[in-house]
């Protein structure tokens, strides 16, 4: 197999000197999506919007994102229209802003692109903040006419039939979620999920083998080594990732869709706790 | 029924609209620094862990001075969340003064009147757990002094 030796998407990633050189352009909308609900409050980059991923793009009944009309109203609040390219920023390296764009695409909103090294970065490097919000003229946003749930998100009856077929599934949390000894991250809230393991025939890849100390992601070398190389994940088949609630699985969504160019990856946001809790679902434990 | 200081700053965060509602736990959030124990300060409890219901360490210290009144400080890990650093900031001041007893029986619905109902919504476990770990603190210092009460008595 040759592996790739460089991003197969790389106008899906920004660096921070390009951004700083970019904050003011026309057709880019700045969009910060944090774990931390204050954070953005405390200063963020100038011009940046705030999207929430649970109060803005959840919806407040129903697990399940917002509706196409919804997530009109969230563009058009924010002066994003169909032709403005997001730039995706947050906090933890990235998770929620990767999330949020996934969501995003959910919608198909595909000018979408990712500050690479999120925040920490920014703020690591001395680069402007602020506290003031900004505001931009209304759009009108078209209502999208689907949400591409078939093309990028799975559900518990998909992954349970890449189960059965034994086809790829990655279980990016952490080693000791995926072998049971506990079921949500270490030094994380407890969710609430009744039973602790991994979807039957999972590999385990922690997110963050694919990220650097900094936050930054890795070359695509090292990337296609991790995945390809060692997970055997190829673009014939089809892969779908997982977490505990779909954050972390959306960083290895963007790894693989975006960096390493594998197309059919679909993102499971049930996660673990829709598979730990739901009756009857096969789970293995162990490393 | 709320301790006096902690009741003005319900009444406050309640006149507020939810833009200076954010600014304001902001702002506490900032000043959650001065909270920290100072140089020469005595403590009869000091309560110092990593919870899995928060990001970072919290620690907190108890002073009971000779009126029975708590007064109180925090450490925060660099990891801590905006709302846990303006929540501490909010109860240490909030709850200065009044007695352990009167903390362990407070009850917790006025976090809801200071945060917002959208913010303890999406981010509950956050809003409470200082709350909960100064609460703890205080029944810590309340049973050591009953057993202590028990023991004089015997």
């Amino acid at each position: 197999m040759n592996l790739p030796t460089s991003y197969a998407h790389p106008e899906a990633l920004v660096e921070t000197d390009w951004l700083a050189e970019h904050l003011n352009d026309d057709g880019i909308r700045i969009v910060e999506s944090n774990e931390d609900i204050l954070l953005y409050d405390t200063g963020h980059i100038p011009g940046a919007v705030h999207i929430d991923w649970r109060s803005d793009l959840q919806d407040p009944l129903i697990r399940d994102y917002i509706s196409p009309e919804k997530f009109a109203e969230v563009c058009s609040r924010n002066g994003i229209t169909p032709d403005t390219t997001c730039v995706f920023y947050g906090d933890k390296a990235n998770w929620w802003a990767t999330y949020a764009l996934w969501a995003f695409r959910l919608f198909g909103h595909t000018k979408v692109k990712v500050l690479n090294g999120g925040r920490d970065k920014w703020k690591a490097e001395g680069r402007p903040s602020t506290r003031e919000v900004p505001k931009y003229p209304r759009t009108d946003y078209p209502v999208p006419p689907k949400r591409f749930d078939a093309e990028i998100r799975a559900f518990a009856d998909d992954a349970l039939k890449q189960s059965k077929a034994g086809q790829p599934l990655i279980d990016v949390r952490s080693p000791g979620e995926f072998k049971g000894d506990i079921t949500h991250m270490p030094e994380y809230p407890q969710e609430g999920v009744l039973r602790g393991g991994h979807i039957p025939g999972a590999k385990s890849v922690p997110w963050k083998t694919a990220a650097n100390d900094n936050g930054t992601f890795k070359s695509a070398s090292e990337l296609a080594k991790i995945y390809m190389q060692d997970c055997g994940i190829t673009p014939e088949k089809e892969t779908i990732v997982y977490c505990r609630i779909g954050e972390r699985s959306s960083h290895t969504w963007f790894v693989l869709t975006y960096l390493l160019g594998i197309d059919n990856v679909r993102n499971y946001d049930g996660s673990w706790t829709e598979w730990g809790n739901r009756v009857g679902m096969p789970i293995e434990r162990g490393a | 029924m709320y301790p006096p200081k902690l009741n003005n700053i319900i009444n406050l965060f309640e006149m507020l609209p939810e833009v200076e509602r954010r600014e304001t736990l902001v702002s506490y959030a900032d000043s959650a620094k001065k909270q920290e124990p100072r140089a020469g300060e005595q403590f009869e409890l000091e309560d110092v862990r990593k919870d899995e219901e928060c990001a970072d360490t919290v620690g907190v210290y108890l002073h009971v001075d000779e009126e029975g009144k708590a007064h109180f400080r925090m450490t925060l890990g660099a990891e801590v969340q905006t709302l846990t650093r303006a929540m501490t900031a909010i109860l240490c001041k909030g709850l200065d003064g009044a007695t352990p007893q009167e903390i362990l029986e407070l009850p917790s619905d006025f976090v809801t009147r200071i945060v917002g109902e959208q913010l303890v919504r999406v981010r509950s476990q956050t809003t409470y757990y200082i709350l909960t770990r100064m609460k703890g603190i205080c029944k810590v210092y309340l049973d050591r002094q009953r057993r202590m009460a028990a023991a004089a008595v015997a």
